[in-house]
């Protein structure tokens, strides 16, 4: 790649991309997304090329390792054009076959197709797939589009054109009267919106001005950002330029999670791609706007997707938030005015500038305007990224969306917003995904988790899943999170042990609500929401714990027994062979026991027995 | 633990005190922790002090202050990892190698983390071991993958 | 020249040095607003949260820490409302809870108004209020201790738990400490905490009565007085 001086060679190489990438012939595109990482995408890829290599194919085939696709239940997904031929669930050995009679005979594989679960049909091509038919895919068809280590492919479908758009047409406050326009909400979990935050670091004083991507992905269960930085980098980096020039930032950082090394491998390869092109460092594609971008990795701390936290943590410092009783516009990174958004509302921008506001404001609600990306996850059958417009109802993206629950269990509630969010039971899934309204029902929608729940999962083990997530995380300066979320983790613990008593539910009402109100960071004042909103919406679980002794999910191990039942025991002993913790004792051929005092109800000896014989109750 | 490399690591950061994290992951990746040796080192070259240095090593979870084991055993604790049963792959573990998490066993073999999300949501229950993923896990087939580790002794697991 | 901003605290007009904190100006005006991390002359960090106060602005109010805030002008501040009451009370109650053996944390509990502690009593000799570790950063340089570990890990120690040479043995730590006097009936033994609800406490007073201090980790290695 060489350095392009001027807009005018850019679109030339844009144009002489693109028609390059129509005259190319068979394309087989593999999706290299995270949760396809998971179940074995990298040996298919390299049976692949290894075939391909075999029959003499590997100049005239074409293989572009994308992104995240998003339907990560699917995975390994690959689709061929052309033909849009949609295989998945693919393992190394179907590649020969594909090969020689999908490539060669040009003959569809049944067995390697996607069944619709309504009609039980096999579906032929990736356009007719309702889990995507049914979204709105603004990000994640780029992702689809797009080789993830490729500055080329994102140059051929529109890549740097908004920068371009930008560099020729706007002026820095033409770009953020176009993204206060849009009506664009930072998409990390604050809501805050994109344009007056850049106005205000535009105003604040000073020369030395930062950019921020906040790629600290903490929520357990969210992986968007992920899929986008992984993915797509090249477009990550085109919102940091447009937002640079709209501030007058000439440096900027892509913190990223120290848990996502591909993500930082892939950010790092881009930086290098557009400082070899001239589209990072000075005088970029000709004008006289200098920029460049460092990426720097995470120590392992949730906090540190908190902004002040960040901010230290790239200062080389520990991640404890400050207060913020003076912004980050005015005083961020190293006290100057920073501009600090996440990975997926930078995405955003280059498409807003490039389509114009009404294409992003014509999407959605009054409050929130646009496409958001939701990690759909936990008992739900078609786990994935799904990506909607905001003002999509719950209800669309768990059961249209997402095939309802898994196991054909009733989905019971879902959690949105991760740790800061709340649970909303099945009377508020017709609520929109819209930031006011799910604020309004004692939830968010955070950075866009959305984790579903079904009769076997037990709300107060997930209250205390979190406060025991958030009290490891925590920085632990101030003393309503340190002490305050210590105490609820005390008490709900004591309610899923069955030591609950009833007075304690009101002082958890009243401790969440003081922890809210006086905790010195975000982290902090969140902290309480899973609690509350499982108060409000599921006290009869909390009450079934501290009034019945029993856990009417079955989950809570003090109050559930493991038993064996002596008539259908057989007395083979494989279940006392498994136990890892020498819970089960019986003579062979005779009814085995389990001691409860030793069991850990991990249930693996319900796998092992043949017979059905063990219940966990 | 040899001062060259530790050199290398520091080498254009001198003075630089806001590299302390970035010269703590080079650490950690080289040597599997942070020995007390090189954070007196890192002190004196980058000009961050001692308790500083010290203080940001004990606080990210990324950086070990003990050697680890010779397999590090990773199990995600993640929302999603856990409504689909990742507590009690991770008790059962703890149970099987006899270590809390962050610990090793005394054969120095395994070291055992619990990680609050590593973004493979869709499917979990997901442990990554030597860093490679193991997805859709259940207590049963984690202990038949730690055994498997066992037999092969000293071979590399990324071969097996 | 310095320049002076015009504010109100609790109704009453006041003027004060532009960048000082509410906190230092509503104390010097004689409005006590309970504090224990705070101290005259070292950084504040807004650890301890007793120090919280209501600002009001465009008609909403805002709970924010006084250490941490700097006066400006037409600033409303309010310190005593009912709600900033009972947030303190929650943040007293659970300081006595973790600490209570140190006269200041028992006596800012009397004064918060905790009548009652509705969790189990912890008996930790730290309420991590880092005014040891400030002090030793800011009035010496020496940074000899410091916040090491996070969240419930936190705590003060030396780099590598050994006291460094640096270390002058100064004892300005121990004499800030809220932890070196005991409540005025003695030390409690795990198992025997209560809410002394008693009078008040100097924090600044070192007595050198037997017995009255909690004997810490820290100054098991300290070569400290009272551990003599």
């Amino acid at each position: 790649m060489h350095e392009l001086a001027a807009i005018e060679e850019l679109e030339d190489l844009r144009t002489s991309l693109a028609a390059a990438r129509d005259r190319a012939g068979t394309t087989i595109t593999v999706c290299g997304g995270p949760g396809c990482q998971a179940s074995g995408c990298a040996a298919v890829i390299d049976a692949l090329r290894a075939e391909l290599h075999r029959e003499d194919l590997a100049d005239t085939v074409h293989v572009r390792i994308t992104g995240c696709h998003g339907f990560c239940e699917q995975g390994p997904i690959m689709v061929i054009e052309p033909g849009n031929i949609f295989y998945c669930h693919l393992q190394p050995s179907d590649v020969p076959e594909i090969v020689s009679s999908t490539l060669f005979d040009g003959e569809v594989i049944e067995r390697l197709l996607y069944t619709d679960p309504a009609s039980g049909s096999k579906l032929q091509t990736e356009a007719e797939i309702p889990f995507y038919r049914l979204q709105d895919r603004t990000l994640l068809a780029l992702n689809r589009q797009v080789d993830s280590s490729s500055i080329t492919d994102y140059i051929a479908v529109g890549g740097y054109s908004a920068l371009a758009k930008t560099l020729r047409e706007y002026g820095p406050e033409d770009v953020i009267r176009e993204i206060t326009r849009s009506g664009l909400r930072g998409r990390g979990g604050g809501g805050f919106p994109t344009g007056r935050k850049w106005a205000s670091c535009r105003a604040a004083a000073g020369d030395e001005k930062y950019v921020i991507c906040n790629a600290d992905e903490g929520d357990p269960g969210a992986y968007m950002d992920r899929a986008i930085l992984e993915g797509n980098p090249h477009l990550v980096l085109e919102g940091m330029l447009i937002g640079a020039w709209a501030i007058g930032a000439r440096q900027g950082y892509i913190y990223v999670r120290n848990e996502y090394p591909l993500a930082v491998t892939h950010a790092r390869a881009a930086v290098e791609q557009a400082r070899e092109c001239g589209l990072l460092g000075d005088s970029i594609l000709g004008s006289e706007f200098c920029f460049d971008v460092d990426v720097a990795r995470g120590g392992g701390a949730f906090v540190c997707g908190e902004s002040t936290a960040l901010m230290a943590s790239l200062e080389g410092k520990v991640g404890e938030p400050r207060p913020k009783d003076v912004h980050t516009v005015e005083e961020g990174l190293w006290n100057k005015p920073t501009a600090l958004n996440n990975v997926e509302t930078w995405a955003n921008v280059p498409l807003i500038v490039r389509n114009g506001a009404a294409w992003f404001s014509d999407k959605g609600t009054k409050g929130s305007k646009g496409t958001k990306i939701f990690a759909l996850t936990g008992r739900v059958k078609n786990t994935g990224l799904v990506e909607v417009a905001m003002g999509t109802p719950l209800r669309t993206i768990l059961f249209d969306i997402g095939g309802g629950g898994s196991d054909g269990a009733a989905i019971k509630a879902v959690q949105t917003g991760g740790p800061s969010g709340g649970c909303l039971p099945v009377d508020k899934f017709d609520l929109p995904v819209d930031f006011d309204a799910l604020a309004e029902a004692g939830s968010m929608v955070g950075s866009g988790g959305m984790v579903v729940m079904d009769e076997r999962t037990c709300m107060v083990d997930v209250a205390r899943y979190f406060l025991a997530f958030l009290q490891d995380e925590s920085c632990g300066k101030c003393v309503p999170c340190r002490v305050g979320i210590d105490r609820m983790l005390e008490i709900v613990t004591d309610i899923t042990e069955g030591r609950g008593r009833p007075e304690q539910l009101d002082l958890l009402q009243e401790l969440g609500e003081t922890i809210r109100e006086t905790a010195l960071c975000a982290l902090g004042k969140t902290a309480p929401n899973p609690v509350l909103s499982t108060l409000q919406y599921f006290r009869d679980e909390y009450e079934a714990h501290i009034s019945e002794g029993r856990c009417p999910a079955g989950v809570c191990r003090a109050l559930i027994e493991c038993v064996i039942d002596e008539e259908a025991c057989i007395g083979c002993g494989a279940c006392l062979r498994a136990c890892p913790h020498g819970a089960i004792h019986g003579e062979r051929k005779q009814p085995h026991t389990v001691d409860l005092d030793a069991c850990r109800r991990c249930g693996i000896c319900l796998d092992e027995c043949s017979q059905g014989a063990i219940v966990l109750k | 633990m040899s001062a060259k490399t530790l050199d290398a690591i520091i080498e254009g950061r001198r003075s630089q005190p806001q590299q302390l994290i970035e010269v703590l992951h080079d650490v950690q990746d080289t040597w599997g922790y942070v020995p007390q040796e090189s954070m007196i080192t890192i002190s004196r070259e980058l000009g961050v002090p001692l308790i500083e240095v010290y203080r940001v090593a004990s606080f990210y979870k990324a950086f070990s202050l003990v050697p680890r084991g010779e397999h590090v055993i990773t199990v995600c604790m993640g929302t999603a990892c856990h409504v689909r049963g990742a507590a009690p792959i991770a008790e059962q573990v703890a149970g099987l190698l006899g270590v809390e998490p962050g610990g090793t066993t005394s054969d120095g073999l395994f070291t055992l983390e619990c990680v609050n999300c590593l973004g493979a949501c869709a499917l979990g229950p997901v442990v990554v071991l030597d860093g490679v993923y193991y997805d859709h896990m259940t207590p049963r087939k984690l202990s038949r993958l730690i055994d498997s580790v066992r037999k092969a002794g000293n071979e590399d697991t990324r071969d097996a | 020249m310095e320049q002076y901003v015009t504010l109100t605290i609790d109704g009453a007009t006041v003027r004060a040095p532009k960048g000082r904190s509410v906190l230092d100006v509503a104390v010097e005006y004689g409005i006590c607003i309970p504090h224990l991390c705070h101290v005259p002359n070292l950084s504040d960090f807004g650890a301890c949260r007793l120090c919280i106060v209501e600002r009001v602005e465009n008609g909403r109010s805002k709970v924010t820490t006084s250490c941490t805030l700097l006066v400006q002008d037409d600033m409303v501040i309010r310190t005593n409302t009912e709600k900033i009451r009972k947030l303190r009370l929650n943040i007293a109650e659970l300081l006595v809870a973790e600490a209570p053996n140190s006269r200041a944390v028992q006596d800012i509990a009397v004064r918060c108004g905790v009548t009652k502690v509705r969790y189990p009593f912890r008996n930790r000799n730290c309420t991590l209020c880092g005014r040891c570790v400030r002090v030793c950063a800011e009035m010496w340089g020496a940074r000899a201790i410091g916040f090491v570990g996070r969240g419930k890990e936190r705590h003060v120690d030396f780099p590598f738990g050994v006291r460094p040479d640096f270390c002058k043995e100064c004892n300005s730590c121990i004499q800030l400490c809220p932890m070196t006097i005991t409540p005025c009936d003695g030390p409690m033994a795990a198992g025997e905490e209560r809410l002394c609800g008693k009078c008040e406490a100097q924090l600044m007073v070192t007595e050198k009565i037997p017995d009255t201090c909690v004997l810490c980790d820290l100054g098991n290695g300290f070569n400290c007085a009272r551990h003599a």
